[in-house]
């Protein structure tokens, strides 16, 4: 007997509205659909007749609010390459740092999530507890923990000073001292493990014919990395290698697990990576056009186009822009964040899975589409009944439990 | 692709006769590093054609980011986002898919079969831009809603793109 169950619009696991219609026999999930058209915002819309260049990196920063350095490096990186401008070697270095603070926070977001998901709510707290020294240096560098508004064409608007200097090193310390215990806590416990291994696999081949991307494709053993592959910024000089799970464990599966291990491990490279930053800092001026007025001109007079693609934590962002004489807002914009190419590889991942394995296999991706707290269960009969979140999230929990108990 | 699958793919462009233009960008502070972009002037009647190219020369699989679109007034242009060659360190190179299409023949075969990927870009540009994808498998709505009107493109400049637009406070009002 087949039965249809639609996970969303809203739903805890899914932080922004779409649709999941999953297709099940028993526990057993055999189709997945996918909805996305539940809330269009326009943005690209407003990008291209509403707002001059400059307005567009802040509402390219208002896309999503835990990517809000990542859109606004990959449409600079667009113009830059449309209009041919240089930047100074400070600002470049700056960015590296604030890219690679905005992943350590992104990922422990992530990592508390997943924690959630599976019923190990003592590990979402301290995660999260953890993730807290980031953001104070956050608010300490930018005066805000989120939507940061620090990306301009040619530099950044804010420099990092002597003073904050120690304080992030300080930082740094508590994550390299703080890394073993929770790549502890997350790998070598055997509840996640039991949740999380061989579940939701993305196989190889599927990773690369779905364009997976970031950490969803480098689990799978696609070693793909805008920062190595085709570095920006500053960051030929960190020579950035991709990482794929089998420098951790010795080989590939392409499941749950692989996700988390590349997730923690990159945690680690980006502190490596602000580490480096910090000693080599260059000293300069931080943006290539200060004066604002001068800057929207020259927007205006320019034309060309550019792709900007940047490494998000949840994968490779892309901005292509077109720039038009004598036309202010830009002549064309296509933004295309990581979820859009991920969002297939829920496909393969939930095929075969149980429906108490949807929040945790949804998750592991690391969706940045939105989020609700039920989800309606259509019975052959047609009548409708509404599961809660709560339900949901109890009937994942109820599953670790009886794992743990040697059940299936 | 490293360096020497993209001169097969350029050779086999050439003797194709089909024209394309190579962009580079220097970036990096102490260590230099290109960014390296092929743009491919598509007809298109040989996207699929060109598509299977970048597919055989490539290692592992060109990778599909996205599809772009402007409006010119008389004709628009349609760009496929691939980039190939990644896995290894400043080996990537983008290509670009530049298909030119006129206003009274808007029509580009689908990509699906040979790139699984294409699917939500092919029905993202349908319903902005009013493309016709033929034998598209999944003709759905991708982000706008069911209930959005027909005949309204909001990637277009001309009289199908949105006319009444109003501000968050107008409609609260």
């Amino acid at each position: 007997m087949k039965y249809e169950i639609p996970i969303g619009p809203i739903h805890p696991a899914l932080k922004e509205p779409i649709l999941l219609q999953l297709t099940v026999e028993g526990e057993e999930i055999k189709d997945v659909d996918v909805i996305a058209s539940q809330n269009h915002r326009g943005i690209e819309w407003i990008g291209m007749n509403r707002n001059n260049p400059v307005q567009s990196i802040y509402i390219a920063e208002r896309i999503c609010g835990i990517c809000n350095i990542s859109h606004p490096a990959a449409v600079i990186l667009a113009v830059e390459e449309a209009m041919n401008m240089d930047v100074p070697d400070r600002a470049q270095y700056i960015r590296v740092i604030q890219c690679e603070l905005e992943r350590i926070h992104s990922h422990l977001l992530w990592a508390g999530v997943a924690a959630h998901e599976i019923g190990f709510d003592s590990l979402l707290h301290y995660t999260w507890k953890v993730r807290e020294k980031v953001m104070d240096i956050l608010e300490l560098v930018n005066g805000n923990r989120v939507t940061k508004a620090i990306m301009m064409y040619g530099g950044v608007r804010r420099d990092i000073k002597k003073e904050h200097i120690p304080k992030i090193k300080k930082m740094l310390e508590y994550y390299k001292e703080g890394f073993d215990k929770l790549a502890k806590f997350f790998l070598e416990d055997k509840t996640i493990e039991m949740r999380t291994r061989n579940v939701g696999i993305l196989t190889k081949e599927d990773a690369l014919k779905l364009g997976a991307i970031g950490p969803t494709a480098r689990a799978s053993g696609v070693k793909k990395d805008v920062r190595q592959d085709q570095p920006y910024f500053a960051y030929p000089d960190f020579d950035v290698k991709a990482i794929t799970p089998d420098m951790f464990t010795g080989e590939v599966v392409g499941d749950t697990y692989d996700r988390i291990v590349v997730r923690l491990l990159e945690v680690k490279q980006s502190v490596e990576i602000i580490e480096r930053a910090l000693d080599e800092l260059p000293s300069g001026d931080i943006l290539a056009e200060p004066k604002l007025v001068k800057l929207l001109m020259d927007l205006k007079k320019a034309e060309g186009e550019g792709v900007g693609r940047h490494e998000a934590p949840r994968g490779e962002v892309i901005h292509y822009v077109k720039l038009k004489k004598d036309f202010e807002p830009f002549f064309s914009w296509k933004v295309r964040a990581p979820t859009y190419s991920n969002i297939m590889s829920w496909i393969p991942m939930l095929k075969g899975c149980q429906i108490a394995d949807v929040p945790i296999v949804a998750a592991s991706i690391d969706p940045c589409i939105s989020c609700t707290n039920r989800v309606i269960r259509i019975n052959n009969d047609g009548k409708r009944e509404i599961i809660g979140g709560d339900e949901l999230h109890r009937l994942s929990v109820k599953k670790t439990k009886r794992l743990l108990e040697g059940g299936s | 692709m490293g360096v020497k699958r993209m001169k097969e793919l350029l050779e086999k462009l050439k003797e194709k006769k089909i024209k394309f233009e190579i962009r580079e960008r220097e970036e990096g502070v102490k260590k230099k590093g290109k960014r390296k972009t092929v743009l491919v002037y598509t007809p298109r009647e040989n996207l699929r054609d060109i598509v299977k190219m970048l597919i055989e020369t490539s290692e592992d699989f060109p990778h599909f980011s996205v599809c772009s679109f402007a409006d010119y007034g008389d004709y628009v242009e349609l760009n496929y986002h691939f980039s190939t060659g990644y896995g290894k360190p400043l080996q990537e190179t983008n290509v670009i898919l530049r298909v030119t299409l006129k206003k009274d023949d808007l029509r580009v075969p689908t990509l699906t079969d040979l790139v699984p990927a294409t699917i939500f870009s092919e029905r993202e540009i349908k319903e902005m831009t009013g493309i016709e994808i033929e034998n598209i498998p999944d003709g759905r709505h991708m982000f706008l809603t069911k209930d959005f009107p027909d005949g309204v493109y909001p990637w277009r400049r001309d009289e199908t793109a949105p006319k009444e637009t109003r501000k968050m406070y107008e409609v609260w009002k």
